[in-house]
């Protein structure tokens, strides 16, 4: 499962964005949308832990496994200084996947920020294309717009400072995109950060339509050994109602029904 | 190939590698990796006499050379331990050599456990008493800083089992020596050293420390040298067998451990950073005695030349 991956591409999108190529047949193969990949980033040497990225996509004919990071740390940091040529260990795929719909099922992707990378595989996969709700601070922060157009989605977008589409939150746009549509044959799949994906948990909830999120906390051991990345799910079987759950293993998709919200 | 076997003991070990309690969880999350059969002992995650939370989240923070952790102890509780298909039955199952640490907040709590684990000791090799956590406000380090306190835990829990028992001492301590020597005069068979070194992290955009519980345990490379010395002054002070943790990431930092005085060494963050590492650390520690051409891991017990 741990395997060596030379890197093939690794090219800034932009401000800070950037989408790194791995030459990875076995997890390319076995990758699904929703999943991630543990990645030991070779030239740190005083900075031991690997880095968990969304599998952003993946392609069993190439063998290719694309990443799509933001630098925001020492790991980061080397990671966007690596060349091609220059390999990583990647242990993966890791985690569960979101359900791949099926031909009845019109996907509604919600994204916050960089979330786009670890929905872009459902996307791909989905038979009805779809539309994507993306939610930004600022236009520099839409990633990956014109992947998904390509696909045939359809792309609304929100941002803090209105700098591009709604002024206000993503999930503000979720109504609109259910306008018209048979709820029943509707899934929401969410990414981005938790404030963002337990207010959808909500919404959707509220409003009866299927949705899956992808909820994480800093990760350790990536496996399910270490119980650092746990989140909230309900259990009724416990006094507080709730459990901690690791995200690495049981999760990071989990159902909206499933979380706890309290 | 030099005889890796180890006595601990009333138990000898095939070969000196095990897996520090909390960084191998119970086992099965790295049986698709490798036959955990091929351990010394496999130490399985802190069993309470309840299930808990444990603590909120962020749970880590990575630092240089290491790593701060408050995970907080949780656990499934002795009853799903040693009923769900997921600890115990499945342990048993793998073949592993298995310790099963344990911790309370009482002085009852260690020896409840204890004696439940007693009761259902199939595959059970030894029991580790955990008094030394950082990062649970009752119990834990509560205990394992105090000799007397400590010892009256490791007394209690030798009277609740005729397993073979552990004490995993605390390196937030002055003077180990006292704590070994408690450990060993309370009836434990031996002790195990050390565990996280309590430490602190601040995120110096926000200003917030970067775990949840604002301090936590380092471990990793960066405790390498302090382990070593506690291995050290701990093995000098007792004659009942110590094993050695702390940082070990490869086979010379396990030899480090055994001509400290360590008979056995746990793998901890290391595993983290790669599933493979503690056999990673058996190969290594194997070919060093081949190449010092020296025939069993016994000879160098002990043999630093002071």
């Amino acid at each position: 499962m741990d395997h060596e991956c030379r890197i093939k591409r690794n090219e800034p999108l932009k401000s800070g964005y950037w989408r790194i190529v791995f030459e990875a047949p076995e997890i390319a193969a076995a990758a699904r949308g929703g999943q991630f990949v543990h990645v030991k980033i070779t030239p740190m040497k005083d900075r031991i832990l690997r880095r968990p990225f969304s599998i952003s996509n993946a392609d069993p004919v190439t063998g290719e496994l694309t990443v799509v990071y933001k630098v925001v740390g020492h790991g980061t940091a080397e990671l966007s200084q690596m060349r091609a040529g220059e390999s990583c260990r990647i242990l993966g795929p890791l985690g569960n996947a979101y359900t791949v719909p099926d031909a009845e099922t019109f996907p509604i992707l919600v994204a916050g920020g960089y979330g786009t990378a670890a929905l872009y595989l459902t996307a791909k996969n989905a038979p009805q294309k779809g539309i994507l709700l993306l939610g930004a601070r600022t236009k520099d922060d839409l990633i990956l717009v014109e992947d998904f157009e390509k696909l045939g989605f359809e792309v609304r977008i929100a941002t803090n400072d209105g700098s591009v589409g709604h002024k206000g939150f993503v999930t503000e746009l979720l109504a609109g995109a259910l306008e018209g549509r048979d709820k029943s044959k509707c899934l929401v799949c969410g990414c981005g950060p938790t404030p963002m994906l337990l207010a959808l948990g909500k919404l959707t909830l509220e409003q009866k339509i299927r949705a899956e999120l992808s909820l994480d906390q800093h990760m350790c051991c990536g496996v399910g050994a270490c119980f650092a990345c746990v989140v909230k799910i309900k259990d009724p079987a416990l006094p507080d109602g709730w459990r901690y759950s690791r995200s690495c293993k049981e999760g990071p998709v989990y159902n909206a029904t499933e979380v706890y919200y309290g | 190939m030099a005889d890796l076997t180890t006595n601990l003991g009333r138990i000898t070990l095939k070969n000196p590698v095990m897996t520090a309690s909390g960084t191998f969880g119970y086992g099965m999350e790295y049986d698709s990796f490798f036959p955990i059969s091929k351990l010394g002992a496999v130490v399985v995650k802190g069993i309470a006499p309840w299930q808990s939370h444990g603590n909120p989240t962020p749970r880590v923070a990575e630092v240089t050379s290491g790593m701060l952790n408050a995970i907080g102890l949780q656990g499934p509780g002795i009853d799903k331990f040693l009923n769900d298909e997921h600890y115990m039955p499945f342990l048993r199952k793998s073949g592993a050599t298995v310790i099963v640490n344990i911790w309370g907040k009482k002085i009852e709590d260690y020896a409840e456990v204890a004696a439940r684990l007693d009761a259902e000791s199939e595959g059970i090799a030894a029991l580790e008493i955990n008094v030394s956590c950082p990062n649970v406000k009752e119990g834990g380090l509560a205990f394992g800083t105090d000799p007397a306190m400590m010892g009256k835990v490791v007394a209690a829990v030798r009277a609740a089992t005729k397993l073979p028992l552990i004490t995993k001492l605390s390196p937030n301590v002055t003077k180990i020596a006292d704590f070994a020597k408690s450990a060993e005069a309370n009836g434990s068979d031996m002790v195990s050293l050390i565990n996280t070194i309590p430490a602190m992290a601040i995120d110096i955009e926000t200003f917030r420390p970067k775990i949840a519980n604002i301090t936590g345990g380092l471990s990793g490379p960066a405790v390498k040298p302090v382990a070593v010395r506690m291995v050290y002054e701990a093995s000098r002070a007792v004659k009942i067998p110590v094993i050695g943790m702390g940082g070990i990431m490869s086979g010379e930092d396990a030899i480090e451990f055994f001509l400290a005085g360590a008979s056995a060494v746990a793998v901890g963050t290391a595993i983290f950073a790669d599933p493979l590492a503690p056999l990673h650390v058996l190969d290594g520690i194997n070919a060093w005695l081949d190449r010092k051409g020296i025939a069993s891991l016994k000879e160098i017990i002990g043999a630093v030349k002071i």
